[in-house]
Parts: structure tokens; sequence; C-alpha cells
């Protein structure tokens, strides 16, 4: 594999143009951490030293490694140290070579300014076509196209569009591209959030970017903290991004009876169509007990809602509160509106117990439109 | 009937059976009616033989080897090539009968065995009832009367017996076309000179050459040094003098550039174009092991050798229509498509391995997108009752050079098929079809999974789009009203899908008055951007997934709602296609829903069609 026959060259020449690491004046505290990662161009898991840079509030801002890109063809293997960085939530920043290290490519061919600029918006993207490559692919073609490496026909042969790596460097874009798009990033994006405190956490509930929201959830479920505040947070984010609402309720089963009931209410009547549909679905799976009391005021908005929402309600009602007055007597007007909706109503009241007034109605509707039903 | 040797004269036969004093009589001679005969059982016949059967009709389908497959077959080994690989880097699947067959065998030969491939489309073609399979049948002779074909006479060779069919339709899938040649049918072989058709890749005259045929092999390694000594008919390779792209490197599935073509009578030299086809992969194979240069292969040791040449090119019949190069690289829109292609304009050179100076292929163009293949080109000119699919269609050289491929053939075979399934049925021509029913046969094959580009579905009978209430339960992309846009899959950058968000999920339909409804038909995804042929050797990567595809939906159910109840009328746990059909008698109901449970292991689900029929 690429670590055979390593030969480390001594490292002379300093291109890399830095990218400005902006929160390098805030960094005063690096946490160490050893973990392993499984890299596609090693037979076995790899222990590496992921840093931690923390601000003086304890946030985390940043992390980096060092890794080994290694330049492996035939007999001669060349190892250059290279720092990565990700910000906290796992996105790629920059990458930066020990002082006087040089990429290299296949035959000694040096980088120029312009490949290291490139084989940065290849680690940048994460839907590389290298995300999908085999390192014996790149083997192969270097070995035996050497004056083509990366754009040669043939039926297993790597192919990839010059856009999409350097060419001549295929290996090199490989190895770098798995460190800083592998496993490493759902460990970041842990670390950062067993590091970050309660009151963190709060900022990433709202933070613009959605992985925030995402790492904070599953802390707090890691931390089985249901506070009312942080549910209070959440709420509001539910009724502001739909997207995010299957998370929430995913968190928001976790707690408390009362604090899932709230939660639930205050999205149904707060929220718009997504967040009605996305709360009764929720309801009609919870294994909490849900009162009559509670459901019948959900009836309440009937006549407010448009067919897929008055038939998710209705069947949360037929599951959940049947024959409940109130609800009864909620659905009744929705006979005589849209037919569609009326006729999903008739149905659920044909199954209801009902006053002799209520049936007598039912079967009105029934005889109006029994060639419809 | 004409018959030079009469095969069916057993007077000097002396049949004689021990234990017993009688002598039979051998009857060595069949008679077979059905409604079409489709000769040659490779991807298209098999696709042509299929869509007929389930249109209908009843099918004979005559195939002169032990195995299906033609060039697929264990026996040639060729894969399965279609629009694997348009300038995107991506493929561009055909969906329809094709599918079904790589689907099945993802499920059914996971070990990618060429041997067990073979009983897979074995299996594939004798599910169906309509179909009669002849196998070690050659279609020698027809019998045409008035331009049109009234019998074919065949010989089958495991039986000695002469077996004549007679069809209403007869369709030739056999690559070399001697059915159609003996009725008469109008064709032409090599090369087209650059004014016919305007051809920038046609050479300047005209000319005989065809692409050669390639014997394969394969190797493996055996964990120990494996000398080779190469047999007395090897004709070496001269690697010094050949054109780089005979790349060697990988060697372990053979050279697809072994091969020899013709100027003259491909045909006739078949059998001494194959004695030294095999001189040749072994001159090569001979290189790989004893020249030194690779070291890589000290360890391997042939593991098969095909002893079948797979042809490339011989006869290429005259329809209505020839289509052209400039038809593919202009993507021409055609009134009557009913096939599509995409594979390069990846026509050999004149010579093959003989040929060494000039690259094996020319790799003239690759597609960035899909072409039509239209129905004229694919019946006879003069022939009434003659359709062709495979590379024996009505087309130029150069366009052989990209439509030649079998994913290409198998949608070929497809809507040859079905077209001759409408022309039984409403006792008419194939060029009748064109100029009458042409839609009729493009709905039909829309509806069966086929794909058109740039022809969106727009089938009167379904009555999905009558629904007055479409909803899902949840939406990640796309969008319900989607399913009912007539394009079964997403189509340049277009999206015409909906996708929940997660498993569970339902998709719910529902009409203000009720309907009578009596089936209801999905397409679901399968990735169409990902190669699934069976490769000899497999990988993962961004056009191909070794495994089932993930989108696949595995596990669904059907509710019906009657009298305001939703009724579960059939659940599926286990589906293995992307047309997913629910049949069931005539009911009158108000709506319907299909709860999605589970995928082959993706997170959501994306269906790409739903209709629905009285």
């Amino acid at each position: 594999m690429i670590n055979s026959l390593k030969i480390t060259l001594s490292l002379l020449l300093p291109l890399w143009f830095l990218i400005s690491f902006q929160t390098k004046s805030m960094a005063v505290k690096n946490i160490n951490h050893k973990i392993v990662l499984k890299h596609p161009g090693e037979d076995i898991p790899v222990e590496v030293t992921l840093v931690e840079v923390q601000d003086s509030d304890g946030l985390p801002i940043a992390y980096f490694t060092d890794v080994e890109s290694v330049i492996c063809l035939e007999q001669v293997c060349k190892i250059v140290s290279v720092r990565i960085y990700w910000n906290n939530i796992g996105v790629y920043q920059k990458y930066e070579l020990e002082n006087g290290a040089t990429l290299e490519k296949y035959e000694d061919d040096l980088f120029d300014p312009e490949d290291y600029k490139k084989l940065h918006t290849i680690l940048a993207n994460i839907d590389s076509p290298y995300k999908e490559v085999y390192l014996d692919e790149i083997l192969t073609v270097v070995d035996e196209h050497t004056e083509d490496i990366d754009a040669v026909s043939g039926a297993t042969a790597l192919e990839l569009d010059e856009k999409d790596t350097v060419p001549g460097a295929a290996l090199t874009c490989f190895t770098l591209w798995h460190w800083v798009n592998g496993d490493i990033v759902s460990i970041i994006k842990n670390k950062t959030g067993e590091s970050v405190s309660n009151k963190q956490l709060q900022q990433f509930l709202v933070d613009e970017n959605e992985t925030y929201f995402y790492i904070a959830i599953a802390e707090l479920q890691k931390r089985k903290n249901y506070s009312k505040e942080f549910i209070d947070t959440i709420i509001k984010r539910g009724l502001k991004d739909d997207f995010l609402l299957r998370t929430a309720f995913n968190y928001l089963k976790g707690a408390s009876v009362e604090n899932y009931l709230y939660a639930a209410e205050t999205l149904f009547f707060k929220g718009s169509r997504e967040q009605k549909l996305t709360t009764t679905r929720s309801l009609i799976n919870t294994d909490y007990k849900v009162s009559k009391g509670y459901l019948n005021n959900f009836s309440t908005q009937f006549s407010k809602l448009d067919y897929q929402e008055v038939s998710l309600l209705l069947e949360l009602m037929q599951d959940k509160n049947p024959n409940s007055k109130v609800v009864i007597e909620n659905v009744l007007p929705l006979l005589s509106g849209d037919f569609i909706i009326a006729r999903r109503a008739y149905w659920f009241l044909n199954n209801e117990t009902l006053t002799t007034k209520q049936e007598r109605e039912i079967k009105c509707f029934y005889k109006k439109h029994k060639d419809k039903l | 009937m004409k018959k030079l040797i009469d095969l069916t004269d057993r007077s000097s036969d002396q049949w004689v059976q021990m234990g017993s004093t009688e002598k039979p009589t051998l009857i060595r001679e069949k008679k077979i009616s059905s409604d079409v005969v489709v000769v040659g059982g490779g991807m298209a016949g098999i696709c042509a033989a299929v869509s007929a059967a389930r249109n209908g009709i009843k099918v004979v389908l005559v195939q002169d080897r032990a195995v299906l497959g033609g060039n697929a077959s264990s026996e040639i080994r060729v894969i399965v090539h279609g629009v694997t690989k348009l300038k995107s880097g991506l493929p561009e699947r055909e969906t329809g009968i094709l599918e079904e067959i790589l689907l099945l065998n993802r499920f059914c030969n996971e070990q990618h065995s060429f041997t067990v491939w073979d009983h897979v489309l074995y299996d594939f073609v004798t599910r169906e009832s309509n179909i009669t399979l002849m196998m070690n049948t050659q279609a020698v002779r027809s019998n045409t009367k008035d331009s049109k074909i009234e019998s074919v006479l065949c010989w089958q060779l495991s039986t000695e017996t002469l077996i004549t069919l007679l069809a209403e339709q007869f369709i030739d899938c056999s690559g070399d076309g001697l059915m159609g040649a003996t009725s008469g049918a109008l064709y032409r072989t090599g090369r087209e000179g650059k004014a016919e058709f305007n051809e920038k890749y046609a050479p300047d005259e005209p000319d005989g050459w065809q692409m050669g045929a390639t014997i394969l092999l394969s190797s493996k390694d055996m964990g120990k040094p494996m000398p080779f000594k190469a047999p007395p008919f090897t004709i070496k390779f001269d690697a010094e003098k050949t054109h780089p792209d005979r790349r060697i490197i990988p060697f372990v599935e053979g050279f697809w550039w072994v091969e020899i073509g013709s100027k003259g009578d491909i045909i006739g030299d078949a059998e001494i174009d194959r004695h030294r086809l095999m001189g040749y992969a072994y001159g090569v194979w001979d290189y790989v092991k004893n020249s030194g240069d690779f070291p890589e292969a000290d360890n391997f040791a042939l593991d098969w050798v095909g002893s079948l040449p797979g042809r490339r090119e011989s006869r290429r019949f005259i329809g209505d229509y020839i289509l052209s190069e400039p038809d593919q690289l202009s993507f021409k829109d055609f009134e009557d498509a009913v096939a599509f292609g995409g594979w390069p304009l990846d026509e050999h050179n004149p010579g093959g391995i003989e040929n060494l100076s000039q690259p094996p292929s020319f790799w003239h163009e690759h597609f960035d997108k899909i072409y039509q293949i239209p129905f004229r080109s694919l019946y006879s000119k003069n022939i009434s009752n003659l359709l062709f699919a495979g590379r024996n269609i009505s087309q130029t050289h150069v366009s052989l050079s990209s439509s030649r491929v079998m994913g290409t053939c198998a949608t070929m075979g497809q809507a040859v098929g079905t077209a001759a399934a409408l022309c039984v049925k409403k006792e008419i021509t194939p060029r009748e079809l064109t100029q009458n029913h042409i839609t009729e046969l493009q709905e039909q094959l829309l509806r069966d999974d086929a794909f058109i580009p740039q022809r969106p579905a727009n089938d009167t009978q379904n009555i999905a789009n009558t629904a007055d209430k479409i909803y899902a339960s949840s939406t990640l992309s796309g969008d319900v009203k989607l399913l009912l846009d007539g394009v079964s899959r997403d189509e340049n950058g277009e999206i015409h899908h909906w996708k929940s968000e997660g498993l569970d999920s339902e998709l719910t339909f529902e009409w203000n008055d009720p309907i009578m409804l009596s089936s209801i038909e999905i397409k679901c995804d399968t990735n169409v951007k990902k190669n699934i042929m069976m490769l000899k050797n497999t990988r993962e990567n961004e056009a191909y997934t070794t495994i089932i595809p993930p989108e696949l939906l595995k596990s669904l159910s059907l509710e019906l709602l009657v009298d305001g109840e939703w009724k579960n009328y059939e659940t599926k746990d286990d589906n293995q296609r992307r047309l997913i059909k629910f049949n069931f008698d005539t009911i009158k109901i108000s709506g319907f829903r299909i709860k999605m449970y589970e995928t082959y292991g993706s997170e959501n689900v994306k269906l790409f069609e739903v209709r629905c029929y009285k």
C-alpha cells in the first residue's frame, strides 16, 4: 500500500500561500484528541492526533491535524506532512505544508502555484470524484500511462475531468481528499458538541447554518437535557424552518409528556401547514397518553385546515379520541363545505356515536351524495 | 418450398434400437404456427420476444446456440454496454425490459458468473407463457411470397429436426440476418462514403470494411508463478509496432482489441477468422506472460478463452429510414422515435489487430446526451412483415459504431416486439403502424417503462391525472405533481420525481367522484445514472454500483379507499422491479394510497410515475 517504501525528502521550498486563519488570534487553548481513522489508502486504521482549538469561552473554533501525503510510485515514495484545518462543524478550511515543504507530481515535477490552489478547491469539494475512486485505479494508471495519467480511457482505468484533479498528482489528491472528508468530519462534529456549554448550545440552535442545529440536538439528546428553555428555542426554530421539524420532533419525543404536548400544541396552533401535518403525525405515533381534552382543542381548527390536514387530524381523532362530543360538533360543519372534505368528515362521523339529530344530518348528507361516496 | 437438400429424407437412416426388433420411424419435421417469430436470442431478441409476449400474442423465439444472450452470453462475454458513459462520465440506463433483466441478475447472480447469467436470461424468457423457446435452432431460409414472409425454415441441431415456423410478423434479431437476407430484404454491408449521408467520420469513398469480431479471454491469480507455453497456432503480437491504445493493463479481463475486420464476406470467412483470432488472443497472452515486461502477470493463468468470436458488424438491412451519423450528433427529433442510444461513435479501425499502426478504435465522439432511434429504421423497406432490432438495423456504418452495443439493441428489441404485437392485433404492416398508429406504439412502450428521449408519455387511458387530491406524507425533493408529467426519469437536469423525507411514507390519490379501477402502476427509482450491468471485475464508483440499487423500493402496500375506509389490497415485501404493478378485479374506489416502507438501502424513496387504469 501507499506507506510502503517511504523515503522522506528534505523539504526545501515554502510554496503554499496561506489562507488567513482568522480565528488564530482568538485561540487560547489547544486540546489534543487521539483518534483512530480508516483511510481507503491504508490497510489498517490509523491513529492521528486531532487538535481542537478553543477560544477563551471554551468554544471550539477550529480543528487541525497533521497527515502524511504520500507520493508513491513504483519503487519510490515520498512523504510530505500536511496540516489540514477544519472549522468547528467539520468543514474543511485550508491546508498547510511544513515550512519549506513542497508537493510534487509524478516524475519529479513540482506543484506550481495554480496546482496548490486547485488542490484546495478539490479538497473543499465534498462531492469530488475522489470520493469513489479506488487506490489501485490511480496506481494502475500512473504505472502504465505516465504521460497521461489522469485522462486515460479504458474499462478500469481512472478517468477524471481535468477540473477535478491535479494532473500528475492523483495520488496526492486522493490521499488528502479522504483525510479531509472522511470519518473525521463526524468526529469533529461530535467533539464540538461535547465541548460546548449549554449556553453555547442555545446559540447553536438558532444559528443560520442548520449543521449547528443538528449538532445541538444530538448533544442535547446525549445529555438528556429537555429543559423548557431548550424546548422553547427548538419550537421557535421549528416554526421558522420546516425542514428541521423531523429532527426537532425526534428530540421532543424524548421530553416529558408535559413538555412534549406543550411543544406539539404550540407548533400546531402557531405553525403553518407543515407544522400542523408533522405535529399531527407525531401525535398519531406517540406512545404518550394524550387526554381527550387536549385533542378536543385541536378539533377547533378543522374549519381552517386543508384536505390533507383534515384527513390526518381525523385519523388522529379516530385513533386516539373516538366518540368525542366536542370533536363531532366541530366536524359536523365540514359536511356543508368542500365536497372531498365533507365526504371524509361523513365517513368519520359514520363511525362515531352520534345523537339522533346528528344521525339525521349525516343521513341527509348520504342521501344527497350517495352516488359519490 | 425449394429445398436444395431434403433434410427430412430419412430413407437411408438405419436406426437400430437394441433390445427391440422395432425400427422406429424417425419423424424429424415440425410445423409450428404463432403470431410472431423472433430470430436471435441475444439481448435484442429477448426483449423483442418478451415485449411481444407480454402484449398478448404468441411468440416463437429461435436461438441458434445452447444459451441465450448472444454476444453477452458466457460463450462470448461482451459487456452489455448501452448508454453507459456520456460525456459527463455517467450513464443513462435504458430501463424497460432490459432494466428488469439487469435487476433480476443482481438478485440472482451477485457473484457475476457468466454461466449463471445465461440461466438468468433463460429464466427470464421461459417464465413468459406466450413464448415458445427453441434453442440450438437456426433459421436458415425464409419462404416469401408477394414481398411477405410466410414461413421460415429452421434446423434444430440438437434434434436433427427441420422446423417450419409460420407467423404474421417476423423479427430478425440475429445480428447476421440470415432469415431477413433469404427473404429478399434489401441490405448493405461495409462503409458508406462521406457524401451519401454527409457523415464527417465516413471515408471519402464507400468501401467494404466492416468492424471485426473479437475473441475475449480472462485470467486469474493462482497465488504462485504460472508458466505459459503458447500453443502452435499462436500468432505473435508485435508490441513494438502497435498503437499505444492497445493497452495490456489491465490484462485480467482480456483484450477487446483482439479483433479481425473484413472488407469482404465477413460471414463466409468466419471460421478462418476464428482460427486466426484464437492465434492472436494467445499471442497477446504470450506477450503478457513471456515478454518480461509484465512481472505482475507472473502468477496469472488463463481462466477462460472464448471460442466463439463476438461479431460487431455484417448485414445492415434497409428500412424506410437509414439512421446516420448526423442524426445522432444533432440529436434529431423523430416523430417515430421508439428507442435510444448514446454510446460513443466507437468505430474500430479497418482490419483490427491486423492494422496495428492505427488505434483499435477511433472514438470519434462522445455524446453529452442520448439520441433517438426511429421506428422506420426497424422494419424492412421491401418485405412487408419483417422487423429487425440489433446491429442489423437500417443505419450507416458510422451510426452502427454507436448503436451496436447491446443495451441500445435491447431498446430496439422492446420497440419491435411491441410493434409486432400491435401489427398482429390490428392486422397491419409495420409501415402502416408508423403511418397511423405510431403514438399508440410509443405510449405502450412508455407505459412498459421504455424511455424515449424528449417524448413525455401522454396516455389517454391513464386516469391518474384526473385525481382531485394528490398528496404525500412528506416531500424532500420534487413534487407529487411531477408523477403525472409523463417523464419517468430526471432528464437533462430537470426534475421529474417526488422524493419522500424518510420512510415510512405515503402517497395518496383521491377523487371527488368515485372511479372504477383495475390497475395501478408505479415507476420507482433505481438510479439510472449508475451502471448495473454484469462486469467481470466490479467495483463501486460514481458510475457503477456493485449492489442492488439502494434506491429501489423493496417493500410497499396498496390501500384502496372503499366506502370511506382504507382497505389494504396487497403488500409487496420483496419487490425487485422498477415498474411495479398492482392488478385487480375492477373495483369502485374514491382513492388509493401507496404506503412505502423500505428501499434496498436509501433513506428516502423516490418515484417517477404513478399511473392507474380502468
